[in-house]
Formats: structure tokens, C-alpha cells, sequence
């Protein structure tokens, strides 16, 4: 036995029928294989963020949940970032994980989108919509963590807008953590992590 | 650049957990010195002035370009034959038993290079078989190296290698491989450069990555680095659906398939940590 040089490539490529209704059938009916390739071959083409979503609501494989979030992360239009935002609502941890690392990426396109999600009832889900924040590169996301920790009421939702002011915040941010403080006296954490933003900020002459 | 340019402490910490969050790559107190002078080169070279401007257009530049120009000066580029050695090793001593154990068939191993570069991670892998894998006397090995670069598959394919590309490999082997050419170089030998089949791929066209399957082993290494997120969750699913249930991905040192994806298992054997498509991964 030895190395032996592959022929196997390009026999193996198959030439399944790529257009949209033939897709959309692969991804509705198809091995786990193929509604994977199918979730992937449509992220490619316009306007199939609803049919992406859709399959997202029925399908139970991970490897094919995975391929959906991924396509939608890919499409970032109005209709794929509402479904990663409908995801973080769900009990699979996974799939939440997956979400925030998409909406990481789709939701830079529609930062009204996540501003509402930090308004949402549900303090989870201001938590996580947190936890998009860092990576969405909008200009005002400092002043939206200093809303959160003047006004939400939940005190998670707060450490976690500190956490990220720590890293993102400027001088505009000082008076807003002095008043978080004051709102949450006997949350010793909170108080470690407003006095570590205020010395990472003074220190580094804010951003 | 000002010539009183500094990157404080704090600003330090910052830039840290920044670039940890988009690479995956720690830098301890250690590493400061050689951050620090990158950074100064960057912030020069961008014309920032100072730190502050510099990590403002860093982290609200749309196109992610000097991101990207950090993340090149930030890693060493170079390659050569036998680096990181841990996991060639693993794939002798571990990896292959592993899965010839579970082989209910005698079709070859197929082991997967991307990217190749100039070749000498897949030649390395080659050699390693070849001298330090037992099975290789019952199993037959198909090995494909794939890159996104016309120019740089046409050297791998030609194989002459410069001194500092053959460093790290013993003198018994670069004797046995390898002639010298008249201007110090070293041209592989002619059964090894066709034991590689070498192929054009984008990572991130479907349409190159339909006939990429049932793989046993993918060695990417040093690549998802450089890729944005999104890119790197792409490159998952391909891998994924590149491997055949319980094939094995080795990423680079500094890379984590857990940070990208949930679909593998990590297996940590004693030479290097991999990661696993589960065996019952349809």
C-alpha cells in the first residue's frame, strides 16, 4: 500500500439542478446532506431569507440549524435578522449561541433592529442583545449602553451594558456609571465593575 | 506618527481583548513588546497619530481592511516543512489508528490539505506518513492540498524549496527526499510531488466544494484567522460536510473550532487537541 495520487475529486461532484424551486425542495425534504447544501446554495441567491426562516421553524437536525443560521447570517436583510432575533427566544442554548454570533455579523445592517431587541420585556433578551453589541460597529451603541444602565431596571442588564462600556465607553459615560452606582448600592460586583470601567476609561483617555 | 506615541496599560488591555474577540489569539503581559511596536507600525502607517484614532477606525472601519493589515502584522507568515510537528505526529501515533479501527471497508484514507501554500504542509504530511506511520504498508492514502492561489499551487507542484523552508527537517530525510539544485535550493523528489494531488479552491464558493467529501482528516491550519466570522461559520459547514462521520479537522495553535461552531467534538490526544465529526453526523 502506498500514497496514491486521488482522481476522486471531481467524480464525486454532483450536478443537482441549483435552481430556486429545486432548492427549495432539497431543503424541505432532503437528507441532512442536501437541506444543508440547499440552505447553503440559497444564502447565495436574493430574497430567500423567508424561505430560510421558514426551515429554520421546522427543522430539528443541528448540522442543518447551523447551515440556516449561517445562510441567514449571509442574506443580513430585514427578514433573516428577525428570525436570528426570534432564535435567542428559544431553549436551545445552541441555537441562541449561534444566533448572537450571526446577529454579530447581520445585524451591522440593521442597528434599529438590535436597539429595539434592547427594549425588549424579556431581560434575557436585552442580555443577549448586549452581547451583539460589541461587534456591531455602530456609532451610537456607547449611548444606547449608557440608556441601559441609567434607566433598565434589571440589574444583569446593567452589569452586562458595563462590561461592555468598559471596553467601548468614553468620558461620556462617567456620569452614567456614577449613576448606576447609585441605583444599585449593595450590588458589590457591580460596583468593582463600574470602578474598573471608570479607571480603564480615565486611563486610556476614553474612545 | 508622533515620535511620543506610547500605547499605555489600559490601552493595551483594550486592544487585547479586541483582538482576542476577533482572532482567537491571546496575547499574555509577555507578548507586550511585540504587540506594542506592531501597533506603533499600524498606527504610523495609517497616519492615526495616536492610539485612540487608530482603535477608533480599527473598530468602525465597514470594510474590516486594517483589521485585516493588523491580523497580517500580528501573525508570522511564514511556512515550512514539519511545522508544528505535534500534530503531524498525532496523526501517525493517534489519529489514523483511530480511524482505520473503525474502516469496516479498505477504501484509502483521504487526508486534506487547505490551505497548501508552496506545499509543505502537505508534502510534510507525505514524509510523515511515509517514515513514521506502521499502516502505511496496509493502507492506501490519497492526499489533496488545496489552495484559493493559482501561483502558489504551480510551486507546489514544482517543489524546490529554499534552505529556510527545509530547516526543520532531519538530514536523514533531506537526503532522502530532496536534491540539492546548483543555487542551494531543494527540489523534492518526483514519487512524493505525485503523491499530492494539488486543486484550486475558494473555501467560500459552494460551487468549488461540491466534490470535496468523505475525508478522513483535514489539516487547516492558520487560515480561519484570517477569516471574519461569518466566513469562519462557512468554512465550518464546509468542513463539516467535507468529513465523513468521525473524521478528524486540525486546526492551528491558536485556533478553536469551538468558538466557531457546535457540530464537532474536541478528542484531545496527547500530541495536539482535534476536532471530530460525530460519528453519528448524518
Amino acid at each position: 500500500m502506498a500514497l496514491i495520487r486521488s482522481t476522486g475529486i471531481a467524480s464525486l461532484a454532483v450536478s443537482q439542478s441549483d435552481d430556486l424551486q429545486a432548492l427549495a425542495t432539497r431543503l424541505q425534504q432532503g437528507t441532512p446532506g442536501e437541506r444543508r447544501e440547499a440552505a447553503r446554495a440559497l444564502a447565495i441567491l436574493p430574497q430567500t431569507s423567508a424561505l430560510l426562516a421558514c426551515q429554520l421553524e421546522e427543522e430539528a437536525e443541528r448540522s442543518v440549524l447551523e447551515a440556516l443560521v449561517t445562510g441567514l447570517a449571509e442574506r443580513a436583510d430585514e427578514t433573516a435578522v428577525l428570525a436570528l432575533l426570534d432564535c435567542l427566544r428559544s431553549e436551545d442554548a445552541a441555537l441562541r449561541n449561534d444566533a448572537i454570533e450571526a446577529l454579530k455579523v447581520a445585524g451591522r445592517h440593521h442597528p434599529v433592529l438590535i436597539q429595539e431587541a434592547l427594549a425588549d420585556s424579556d431581560s434575557d433578551m436585552r442580555i443577549l442583545a448586549i452581547g451583539i453589541l460589541e461587534s456591531l460597529k455602530h456609532p451610537d451603541v456607547e449611548l444606547w449602553l449608557i440608556d441601559l444602565i441609567e434607566h433598565d431596571p434589571h440589574l444583569n442588564v446593567c452589569a452586562c451594558a458595563v462590561d461592555l462600556l468598559c471596553e467601548v465607553g468614553t468620558e461620556r459615560a462617567f456620569h452614567a456609571l456614577e449613576l448606576c452606582r447609585v441605583r444599585f448600592p449593595d450590588e458589590a460586583y457591580l460596583g468593582f465593575a463600574i470602578s474598573l470601567a471608570l479607571t480603564r476609561l480615565q486611563g486610556a483617555d476614553g474612545l | 506618527m508622533n515620535t511620543q506615541t506610547v500605547i499605555s496599560k489600559e490601552d493595551f488591555a483594550k486592544f487585547r481583548e479586541f483582538f482576542y474577540r476577533k482572532t482567537g489569539i491571546q496575547f499574555d503581559d509577555n507578548k507586550r513588546y511585540f504587540v506594542d511596536k506592531r501597533l506603533l507600525e499600524r498606527i504610523e502607517a495609517t497616519g492615526s497619530e495616536t492610539f485612540r484614532n487608530y482603535f477608533v477606525n480599527l473598530r468602525f472601519q465597514a470594510s474590516g481592511d486594517e483589521l485585516q493589515q493588523l491580523v497580517n502584522a500580528m501573525t508570522v507568515n511564514e511556512t515550512y516543512f514539519f511545522r508544528e510537528e505535534y500534530q503531524l505526529k498525532c496523526l501517525v501515533t493517534h489519529m489514523l489508528d483511530d480511524l482505520v479501527r473503525r474502516k469496516t471497508d479498505h477504501s484509502p484514507i483521504r487526508i486534506w490539505s487547505m490551505p497548501s501554500s508552496s506545499g509543505e504542509e502537505p508534502y510534510s504530511i507525505a514524509l510523515y506518513l511515509l517514515e513514521y506511520w506502521k499502516g502505511i504498508a496496509d493502507w492506501d492514502v490519497e492526499l489533496i492540498a488545496s489552495d484559493i492561489d493559482t501561483s502558489i499551487l504551480r510551486r507546489a507542484r514544482q517543489g524546490v524549496y529554499s534552505p529556510r523552508s527545509v530547516h526543520n527537517l532531519p538530514p536523514k530525510l533531506l537526503e532522502k527526499y530532496f536534491a540539492r539544485c546548483s543555487n542551494g535550493d531543494y527540489q523534492l523528489c518526483d514519487d512524493l510531488r505525485q503523491s499530492v494531488e494539488f486543486t484550486r479552491v475558494n473555501l467560500m464558493n459552494p460551487a468549488d466544494l461540491r466534490g470535496y467529501r468523505d475525508f478522513d482528516v483535514i489539516f487547516c491550519r492558520n487560515l480561519l484567522i484570517y477569516f471574519d466570522d461569518l466566513s469562519r461559520r462557512q468554512a465550518a459547514d464546509t468542513f463539516f460536510d467535507a468529513l465523513k462521520p468521525g473524521g478528524m479537522i486540525c486546526l492551528g495553535h491558536s485556533e478553536s473550532m469551538s468558538r466557531i461552531s457546535s457540530l464537532f467534538n474536541v478528542r484531545k490526544f496527547p500530541d495536539a487537541i482535534v476536532y471530530q465529526k460525530p460519528l453519528e453526523a448524518r
